[in-house]
Formats: structure tokens, sequence, C-alpha cells
């Protein structure tokens, strides 16, 4: 057993042994580096002067920093369940990728943290959220549950590592449901109020939905980029089980989106506003390029038995799927800014005009992100692809030479 | 104890005065406004008129921004006022997404003076230094410093002219909120959301 879980780190060496690089390369990595040293310079001007740095404003109070969180977790639990199902439902092939998996896991959801951290205002009182946490908060639930998540994660790769195979079988059992738990938890802290459209019960299914979609996509992206660079390699029959599976799971994100779609635009009532924002108003090209470019054309890709035997086509459909999740990240977002959430009433015959008379701006505001902002994201972006390719280099690259 | 506001609509000319009076006792910054006047029209062409709708904090006895709250800044006193401690607040916003009232501001650290040709804060801005802190959220605090000087009258329902607002005990039946509110069948804005709602109105239907 110890050898399956290590089979991670050792596969490079038997398979890659004339390949002439096993690492990312130092080019890589420092470019990674100037990038997020750029990031952080742009995350200090802004603890300076406050977040008119940003796009955001009192209607569109969510901005870039929360799409890229909410898209972040997603891909960080996607990654955690394909690994920790591996033993939880001793799906023996899965357990190869399961440390590039949990690496992967791993940094997304130290990046996602990150992105609340810089979305917050008062960054200095941070500390507030230990000495007096509210517990009915859902972004208290929040910090608790990935919290909790992070140290699974670490645990995972410690014991992966190590091969402890016992150990990591039985974590699996933990690491599936606050998997699906810490996407649930991102998707209450909006799924859970009432004013807002993203009100819906079935807001935790389809995070849990697009988080599986999205970090299984990835991690066949990362797998490819991976053996590339000799440093892993996934076996063909094993890729196209994951890539089946990812077939499966854009499926069940593109049925509850569905079902939420008909939901909204079926009673004809506010909710329909918000759905006309999406299908034809300032959110409708997020939310066509998901519809098209992240569900349809990818599951038509994948179905196919012959095609995901092709790993061009594995790889465009999966770029096309985490992109097309980036791009419900936005518009789940941002149309409920657009969206009127007080409701037509005599003198106020419209939800829009209701809105103007109570809140501080109006309505309709579209939220377009600042160069500074976005050069932010891109920071955190660049940290993420270094510390993942310093834990690969050190984890997998070394662990391949010295077996 | 539970302090509460009753507005009549149909005496409300739309003058501003409680927008700027509130402006006046708080030292709000510029672009945020604690309470406010919205103008529309009604009716059509010859049938019509003006029609004013004057907002502020709810102050919900289920308030959806305190329960939000992670770190517990905004809270509820026992009188029934809501607020924000700006110590505690962390500027997450949390509860900017769930006030169904679109009550809340953020301090976003652009426009904190009126008066920006001074280098030095003006008198008037030094007495209420401290009371907006960059990267928090502000809101109505229904005069709770009056409240607390024994003087529960708000700025905004002393300098109405028209005696629009009224500022009282909702707990107790004798008080004149609470007699406006049952004599006049008085009713907050947006019922349905379930936050129960301090602040009643009466004249929806803008004097047809």
């Amino acid at each position: 057993m110890e050898n399956v879980v290590s089979s991670g780190g050792a596969a490079p060496a038997r398979t890659t042994g004339n390949a002439p690089q096993k690492k990312f390369s130092k080019a890589a990595i420092a470019v990674a580096a100037v990038l997020t040293a750029v990031g952080v310079g742009c995350w200090i001007y802004q603890l300076m002067i406050g977040l008119q740095m940003t796009g955001m404003t009192n209607v569109n109070s969510w901005g870039a920093y929360i799409v890229m969180f909410m898209f972040f977790v997603g891909l960080s639990a996607g990654g955690l369940i394909v690994a920790s199902s591996a033993h939880v439902f001793n799906i023996e092939a899965f357990k190869k990728v399961a440390l590039p998996a949990v690496i992967l896991s791993t940094v997304c959801i130290c990046l996602a943290g990150l992105f609340v951290l810089i979305d917050l205002g008062g960054f200095a009182k941070v500390w507030r959220l230990l000495t007096g946490p509210n517990l009915t908060s859902p972004l208290m639930w929040d910090v608790l549950v990935i919290t909790c998540y992070l140290v699974i994660n670490i645990l995972d790769i410690v014991w992966i590592r190590k091969g402890d195979e016992a150990k990591v079988a039985k974590l699996s059992y933990v690491a599936l449901p606050v998997a699906i738990l810490v996407h649930s938890v991102t998707a209450w802290i909006f799924g859970l109020q009432i004013a807002r459209t993203w009100y819906t019960a079935i807001m935790a299914p389809i995070f849990v939905a697009s988080a599986c979609d999205s970090g299984l996509a990835l991690l066949l992206i990362v797998l490819m980029v991976l053996q590339a660079k000799g440093l892993f390699t996934t076996g063909t029959e094993l890729f196209e089980k994951l890539a089946k599976l990812l077939a499966v799971f854009v499926a069940v994100d593109a049925y509850f989106i569905f079902c939420e779609l008909l939901t909204m635009g079926y009673p004809g009532g506010s909710e329909a506003t918000a759905l006309a924002i999406m299908a034809t108003g300032e959110t409708a090209p997020f939310f066509w390029f998901e519809m098209i470019g992240g569900l349809l054309i990818p599951f038509l890709i994948l179905a196919v038995a012959k095609n995901r035997s092709k790993r061009g086509l594995v790889a465009a459909a999966s770029i096309l799927i985490v992109l097309g999740v980036f791009c419900k990240r936005i518009w789940l977002l941002l149309t409920a800014f657009s969206t009127p959430y007080a409701t037509a009433m005599p003198g106020f015959e419209s939800d829009a005009l209701a809105q103007a008379a109570l809140s501080t701006t109006g309505v309709g505001a579209f939220y377009v992100p600042t160069g500074l902002e976005l050069l932010v994201v891109v920071g955190v972006l660049a940290l993420g692809c270094l510390a993942f390719m310093l834990l690969c280099n050190g984890l997998m690259g070394k662990g391949g030479k010295s077996n | 104890m539970r302090y509460g506001m009753l507005i009549d609509l149909e005496r409300c000319i739309g003058c501003n005065a409680c927008t700027v009076t509130c402006k006046q006792k708080n030292a709000t910054p510029p672009q945020t406004f604690w309470s406010r006047v919205t103008t529309t029209e009604i009716g059509e062409y010859p049938d019509c008129r003006r029609f004013f709708l004057p907002t502020l904090c709810n102050h919900c006895e289920n308030a959806a921004c305190e329960r939000v709250c992670p770190t517990g800044a905004t809270y509820t006193r026992e009188d029934g006022i809501v607020l924000v401690d700006k110590d505690k607040c962390i500027g997450c916003r949390m509860c900017m997404a769930a006030c169904p009232y679109g009550a809340r501001t953020f301090n976003f650290g652009d426009n904190t003076t009126y008066f920006p040709e001074f280098e030095e804060e003006t008198p008037y801005g030094k007495s209420h230094e401290g009371a907006f802190v960059v990267g928090t959220v502000s809101k109505c605090i229904f005069c709770s410093d009056r409240v607390d000087e024994g003087n529960p009258l708000s700025a905004c329902a002393q300098a109405c002219p028209t005696k629009a607002r009224v500022f009282g005990d909702l707990d107790d039946p004798d008080s004149e909120v609470s007699k406006g509110i049952r004599e006049m069948a008085a009713r907050p804005l947006m019922e349905e959301y379930g936050t129960k709602p301090c602040v009643y109105y009466v004249g929806y239907k803008g004097g047809e």
C-alpha cells in the first residue's frame, strides 16, 4: 500500500529518466516572484489610502477580491474532493494523483483566504475575529471551516509524503465532508442574505458542483503541466477516467444552474429582473460564456469517449471549464448588486425607483475594477503559482530523485 | 424600551431639513447620508404630483446586519438602537450585503472632508474627530448620544418643519409615536423581509 501512495513522488524517476528537466525553472519562479512583489506593493498602497483604490462603491460593495475568493475556494475544494474520494470510495486509481491534488488544494485555499483578508477595509483589526467571534455570522463560519480545512490539507500532505496510508485513509473521511462544507459555507455567505438574488437554497449545491468541475479541471491542467515538466506522470487510463468524471461534474453543475434559472424566471417577479440582467444586461457576457463555453462545449467534448483520450482536447475542455466557472463567480456576485433589492411600492412604481429611494447611492452603478486592484489580484495569483512551483519542486521533484 | 419612528408621508414636503440637520449634528462626511429624502413624481399630467420618501436606518428588531457581522461590531442596545462599534468593525461589508434597506455606507477613504482647502481640521470637524474611520461602515445612530444625555429626540425629528417625523418609545402604548402608529395604521417599509423594522410610515399612496 505504501508504494501506491508514494508513487506520486516515485513515478517521475522511473518514467522520465531521460528528461532533462525535473523542476520548475528558476526563470518561471523569478517571474512569479516579481509579479507577487508588484501585487504586494499595490496592496500596501491600498492599506494606506483605503478601498478607494478599488472600483467598489456603496452600491457594489464587493468586487474582484470576493470573486476571486469564491473562485479559489471552489478550485481548492474540487482538488481535495477528488483526493479524499480515493480513500472514502476506495477508488484505487485516484490515490495516485492524491499528492498533486492536495498540494493544489492547499495553495488554492491559502489564496482564497488571502483574498478575503485583502478585501477587508480594516485589515489591522483582523484579530477581532479571534477575540470577539459572532457565531451567527456566515463569514465567521467560513473562517472556522477554512482554518480546519487548511489543517486537514497540511496533515494530508505530510502523511501522504510519509506514506502513512492508514492515517491518510482515516483523514479522508473527515476531509471529504469538510471539503464539501467549506464551499457550502462560502455559498451561505451569499445564499442566506434575504434581500439579494443570491437568496436561494440551491446556492450551496451549485457552489459544490462548480467546485467539483472547476477543481477537477484545474487538477487535470496541472497534471498535464507536471507531466510536461517531468515531475509527475499520470497514466492514460487514469487520465481518461478523470476526464469522464469531469464530464459528469459539468452535467451536474449545468443541471443545478438550470433549476435555479427556471425558478428565477418562471414567476416573472423581481427575480426575473435579475435573470434579464444576466441574460441581456451588464453580466450577460459572463453568463453566456459560462453557459456555452464553460458548460455546453466542454460537456460535448468530454462526453465522447474518443475525445477523452486526446490530451489536447481534454486540456481545452478543462481550461474552458475553469474560465467558465470564473465567469460564473462574476455574474453570480455582480448581478445581485445590479438588481434592485427593494420592491416597488406606491409612489415608486418600479423596483429600480424604490431602490433609488432606499439606498444611499441608488442602483445600476456597475462595478469595474481599477488597474491597481487588478494588479493586486495578479500578485496573489503569482504568489499562488510561486508557492505551487516551490512545493512541487520540494515535495515531488526531490522525492522522485531520492526514490 | 424600544426606540422607533413614525414618518407621515402626507406631511413631508421634501425640504430635506432632516438630511441637512443630520449632517450638521453627526458630521457625516461627503457622500454619506444617514438620513435622506428621495423625490419622485407620481401620476401623469395633469393629474400628477411630487412624492417624497425620507429614509434612514430602520433599527430592525430582527436586524439582518447584526446577525451576519463576524466580529459583533454591529449590536443592538437594550433600548433597541442598532449601532456599529467602529473599533470592532473590520470592514468586511457583510452587513451591507445583508441590509435590505441600503442603510449602510462604507468609508472608502476618499471624500473625508467638506473642507479640502483647509490644511488643518476645522473646529467643527475636530469636535467629531474619530467618528468616521476609513475602512469601516457607518449608519444612522438614532441620535443615541442624545438619548444617553436624557434628550430622546432625534435631530431629524426636531428639525422637521411639518412634524412629519415622530421619535419615541414603541414599547410605551401611550407615547406619541405608538399612538400615531396605532391610529393611522402605519406600516414599515418592505415588511416581507421579516426584519421587524422600527421605522413606520403612513401615506404610502402619496396622497392620491
